[in-house]
């Protein structure tokens, strides 16, 4: 039978209904089943081969969009997503290969990623399906590759910010959404915090490089969100991410949440962070921590506090009693770190701050 | 999960981290478990996620197999299948390989790479010290810590990265290469195994990078060996990427087709284990044990004084309270060792002052010592190291695994985020402190001193290693001259001395450099201020100041020299009067090195890779988002207004010019800031690997 198969070669829409037909077929059955699995992979990686080639050959444009629009109609992108991770091993790259060639097409001569367009318009469920991947360690690297493919795009930062269950189970159109209003923190966006805080180690650092790519790929979309949704963002941030069990997640977090504070887009969202005492408290631990990359990371969202010219009053007086600790403990913080210039001027800079604070906590200029 | 696995000795230390076998005590499994300090880690965790994401997405007998990772502590553990068999470089120690022998080899790395390239992969440090073999001889590629994965097959790419005697012309020339850069270390793979070294060998490893290029493809010589095998090396060593050979062709090459069958691959296992009892190998096992951890109890000073807890009686703990503060998370595992440590901890109280916290910090120093290559190389025993083939004359150094490793010619990774060049930032960053290629002439080879001034080997909370000189005051000067030293002169000085032809000159030079270093070592601040007359002096020669290309530029200014992106650039630095004039570190002519304003002396921070900024495609989402979503539309001109207004406020407002300084430097550059540093600093440890492997005299 198989022989038969290999001669064969089979037309683009036979390719795509046997395809969905197994995938169909691997979503149902109970429990594992070689025989169908190693069918599906050879049907898979033949779909791949005709996508984007192999080393030797090269492959028609014609046919390429041909086989996408035949997939494109037979839906099989959703199937794929949701089933990924019952896929066998080589079929799941295959798989990937397949959702990336597909949301990067573009028919000859437009600049419309076509696949993705639709997939954006009227599938936007296969975007949740693949962040769904994150649930598992077998789907999670493949959904993560073409989720952060993906987020080239605005639209697909916007799909995963703004989504919100729905009662009929559908995922919610882009055209309904309205950027005021708060987040219910129900949305598939916040199941990032579970999927870094309590994902093997590879989930979890995959997850968290496709959730950097959600908060700074598209910045004015981000830095509105942020506006919207401050409390909820960051009260996560803190307790789930910065005070992480894991270093790794821990580390990484405080380095994003500096990038974040730092980018000029989101100005107003870093004067409102930087206007809390508690939000202050939570990095002057950082810089206590016995880990110093820890510190290290932490001064640089400790510095924003003390730049701040128009610092509110609890920053003020954390600031104020902490002084002459601050005094003592700065000048030796990672002192090691010679050869690091501008770490050395910052922190001088900072101790000057500091030492010029007024002895009682003013009202900032701005809110007098 | 660290629980499941018993870890037993030390197998060798890699690029980034030391490996360990380790027993899988669900399985019963041995296995090999490398450990990553991230402290530590000069590599960023992104490289580090890459080489696992990577791995994880490789099943194949050919490649080293990937079981799992997790982290403990500060330390991430990457479980890999254990190969007893050790590598090819260390099979090569009692001798070359027999023409059989290698063609199993090439046949079992073909596969391996056919199936990395057929998923869109490029290995890209092929070399012997990569491929390992098991008990069994059956052959595996190993040492993913700068393989590449290609989004599309068909792209390419140009990161400078691999090991220079095994690079392909094309990807020192930076041109844009992809798959068949393999195939070319693979060529130069069988003629290091023919030979017992990569062509080149005994050059210096900054000039082999003019070589490759410049030179006719190296061929494998001699009568010992057949016409197939000769084809087949020629086959993988056509400079014209295009025209090299795939791995699928090379499979049905004859050589590879009358390849014999890998159990064969024994004969050189037991012919190394051999070897290695006629050295009469004491090797001394190291065995895993948990880091200390610096449990000393914090004064109450430490704390920071927050008001919501002022209510509480903050100010004076009795001293039981730090016993509280002890938290497991910081005590790594069970709790008997967590005991254990806090014992050990008394007993490191009542030593005298100082020396309390010497053991976690000789611990802690070990991993960061970069040694070199072959990350996952596994090695059974030291005896069969490179160095006891190559320098036999040498004392044996106690802990045999430091030999491994200095030996064995290391891997230029690739750093993302160093601003100039990357040819010049992979050149200057990874090389360990000792050794970064075997030279078999080399006369001398000890191990770089631990003292060997890496800021970030040392815990801040410790006292500093004791200088081997008396301590010199740190002075901005000094810190140049021992830049200008360790960055451009000492290169230079052995540049000039392998250029120079005749004894006598090589003699004369080799004193000079000599001095100078002395100098270096005794007195930097003068060294520098010696070099800054010599500058200004010449500068006032109009003829030589011309000759030599320092006329006075335009270009300086005071100001310069605070630029930020020097921190980041890779460059030395060389002063003349007032201003600071960069020039290319490895700048290999003489004249060139000495003094060259540089042609970009600012050098912009790479802040973004390449492929994330999101460009013209966007449009096509975009117009849809607008089209279909008025709301969306509208916020966005809300959001585009509030923009661009913000903006305005911006300048206006004072605060805009301090936070924007504060921007610049925090924000672009704090991740890259620790790069650049810290490939300074690798840089200047590779000097000195270079300088106690080509000594002077």
């Amino acid at each position: 039978m198989a022989f038969l198969f290999r001669n064969k070669q089979k037309n683009a829409s036979e390719l795509v209904r046997t395809t969905k037909e197994l995938t169909v077929r691997l979503s149902e059955e109970p429990k594992p089943n070689p025989k169908l699995e190693e069918d599906l992979a050879r049907e898979l990686q033949q779909m791949k081969v005709r996508l984007q080639g192999t080393l030797e050959a090269e492959v028609s444009q014609d046919s390429v969009h041909q086989l996408l629009t035949l997939i494109v109609q037979e839906d099989l992108l959703y199937l794929l997503a949701n089933n990924i991770h019952k896929l066998p091993f080589e079929s799941r790259k295959d798989a990937q290969v397949i959702f990336s060639t597909a949301f990067r097409y573009k028919p000859v001569g437009a600049s419309d990623p076509q696949v993705l367009h639709h997939v954006i318009q009227y599938r936007p469920e296969i975007i949740i399906s693949l962040c769904r991947g994150y649930d598992r360690r077998e789907s999670a690297m493949p959904c993560g590759g073409v989720l952060r493919e993906a987020l080239k795009y605005d639209a697909i930062a916007a799909l995963l910010l703004y989504d919100e269950p729905t009662g009929d189970g559908n995922t919610r159109d882009l055209a309904s959404v309205n950027p005021d209003v708060a987040s219910t923190g129900e949305g598939v966006f916040w199941r990032f915090f579970d999927w870094i805080d309590k994902g093997a180690f590879e989930v979890s650092a995959d997850a968290f490089n496709t959730f950097r790519d959600i908060l700074t790929k598209h910045k004015s979309l981000v830095a509105a969100y942020l506006q919207t949704n401050f409390e909820m963002f960051f009260s996560k941030y803190n307790t789930i991410l910065i005070q992480s069990e894991s270093y790794v997640t821990k580390r990484q977090s405080i380095k994003l949440l500096g990038e974040i504070l730092l980018d000029r887009a989101n100005y107003s969202v870093m004067t409102t962070y930087v206007d809390s005492g508690e939000h202050l408290k939570i990095v002057m631990k950082l810089l206590r921590d016995d880990r110093r990359m820890i510190n290290y990371e932490g001064f640089h969202v400790f510095k924003v506090f003390v730049a701040n010219p128009n610092k509110s009053m609890a920053v003020q007086r954390i600031l104020i009693s902490n002084r002459e600790k601050l005094l003592r403990f700065l000048p030796s913080f990672l002192e090691d770190r010679t050869e690091d210039e501008q770490f050395i001027d910052e922190k001088s800079f900072l101790i000057r701050q500091i030492e010029q604070l007024p002895s009682a906590p003013a009202p900032p200029p701005a809110a007098a | 999960m660290a629980d499941n696995f018993q870890v037993l000795e030390e197998l060798g230390s890699g690029s980034f981290g030391k490996v360990y076998k380790a027993i899988d005590r669900t399985t019963g499994e041995t296995v090999a478990i490398k450990q990553i300090d991230l402290e530590d880690s000069s590599d960023e965790l992104a490289d580090i996620q890459a080489e696992i994401a990577l791995l994880s997405t490789c099943h194949s007998p050919y490649i080293t197999e990937y079981r799992a990772s997790f982290v403990k502590g500060v330390k991430l553990w990457i479980v890999m299948e254990f190969l007893g068999g050790g590598s090819a470089l260390d099979l090569l120690s009692p001798g070359p390989y027999s023409e059989a022998h290698i063609a199993i080899v090439c046949r079992e790395i073909l596969l391996g790479l056919d199936y990395l390239h057929a998923t869109g992969k490029i290995h890209r440090d092929i070399k012997a010290a990569n491929i390992l073999l098991t008990d069994a001889g059956k052959v595996k590629l190993a040492d993913f810590g700068v393989a590449a994965q290609l989004t599309n097959i068909k792209s390419q790419r140009m990161t400078f990265v691999g090991t220079p005697f095994w690079m392909a012309p094309e990807v020192i020339q930076e041109a844009g290469y992809d798959f068949k850069a393999d195939i070319w270390s693979l060529g130069i793979t069988a003629l290091e195994l023919a030979n017992g070294e990569p062509p080149h060998a005994g050059g210096h490893p900054m000039k082999v990078l003019f070589t490759i290029p410049k030179n006719p493809a190296p061929r494998l010589e001699g009568d010992q060996w057949s016409k197939e095998f000769k084809d087949f090396v020629a086959q993988c060593l056509i400079k014209d990427p295009d025209r090299r050979a795939t791995s699928k062709e090379l499979l049905r090459h004859k050589f590879i087709q009358r390849a014999g069958k890998v159990e064969a691959m024994r004969e050189l296992i037991e012919r190394k284990q051999m070897f290695e009892a006629q050295e009469e190998n004491t090797t001394h096992l190291k065995y895993y044990e948990e880091t200390m951890v610096d449990l000393s109890p914090k004064t109450e000073e430490d704390e920071w004084v927050f008001d919501t807890i002022k209510g509480k009686p903050t100010t004076i703990r009795p001293i039981h309270h730090t016993a509280k503060r002890r938290k497991t998370a910081r005590i790594p595992s069970t709790s008997a060792e967590a005991c254990a440590s806090m014992m050990q901890r008394m007993d490191l109280n009542s030593a005298p002052l100082g020396n309390g916290n010497e053991s976690p910090l000789r611990e802690r120093r070990r991993p960061s010592s970069r040694k070199s290559s072959a990350a996952t190389a596994i090695r059974v025993s030291s005896g069969s190291t490179p160095t006891a083939r190559r320098v036999s004359n040498v004392p044996k150094q106690p802990l045999g695994v430091d030999l491994s490793f200095g030996n064995s010619p290391s891997t230029v990774r690739h750093f993302k985020r160093v601003s100039s060049g990357e040819r010049r930032a992979a050149l200057s960053s990874n090389p360990p402190p000792n050794g970064f290629q075997p030279n078999p002439q080399a006369k001398t080879f000890r191990l770089s001193p631990p003292s060997s001034a890496h800021p970030l080997d040392t815990n801040d909370e410790n006292s500093p290693p004791a200088p081997e000189h008396p301590p010199l005051p740190v002075t901005k000067e000094a810190l140049y001259g021992r830049r200008a030293y360790s960055k451009v002169l000492d290169s230079v000085f052995l540049e000039a001395h392998a250029d120079s032809a005749s004894p006598h000159q090589r003699e004369a030079m080799s004193h000079l450099a000599q001095a100078w270093g002395n100098l270096d070592q005794v007195d930097p601040q003068g060294e520098f201020m010696l070099l800054k007359a010599m500058v200004d002096r010449l500068k006032g020669d109009a003829k030589l100041a011309s000759a030599l290309g320092i006329a006075i530029s335009p270009a300086q200014s005071p100001t310069k020299h605070n630029t930020k992106a020097s921190d980041s650039s890779l460059s030395g630095t060389t002063v003349h009067g007032t201003s600071t004039t960069r020039i290319r570190a490895n700048t290999t002519t003489t004249a060139a090195a000495a003094v060259t304003p540089a042609a970009t002396p600012f050098q912009t921070p790479a802040g973004t890779p390449s492929g994330t900024t999101s460009t013209s495609p966007l449009k096509g989402p975009k117009l849809l988002l607008a089209q279909n979503n008025p709301h969306l539309k509208s916020h966005r001109r809300r959001q585009s207004a509030f923009f661009v207004g913000g903006d305005k406020a911006f300048g206006l407002d004072p605060f805009a010019g301090g936070l924007d300084e504060k921007k610049l430097p925090g924000y672009v550059d704090c991740g890259m800031e620790q790069q650049g540093l810290l490939a300074d600093i690798l840089y200047g440890q590779w000097m000195q690997g270079l300088k106690t492997r080509w000594p002077l005299s």
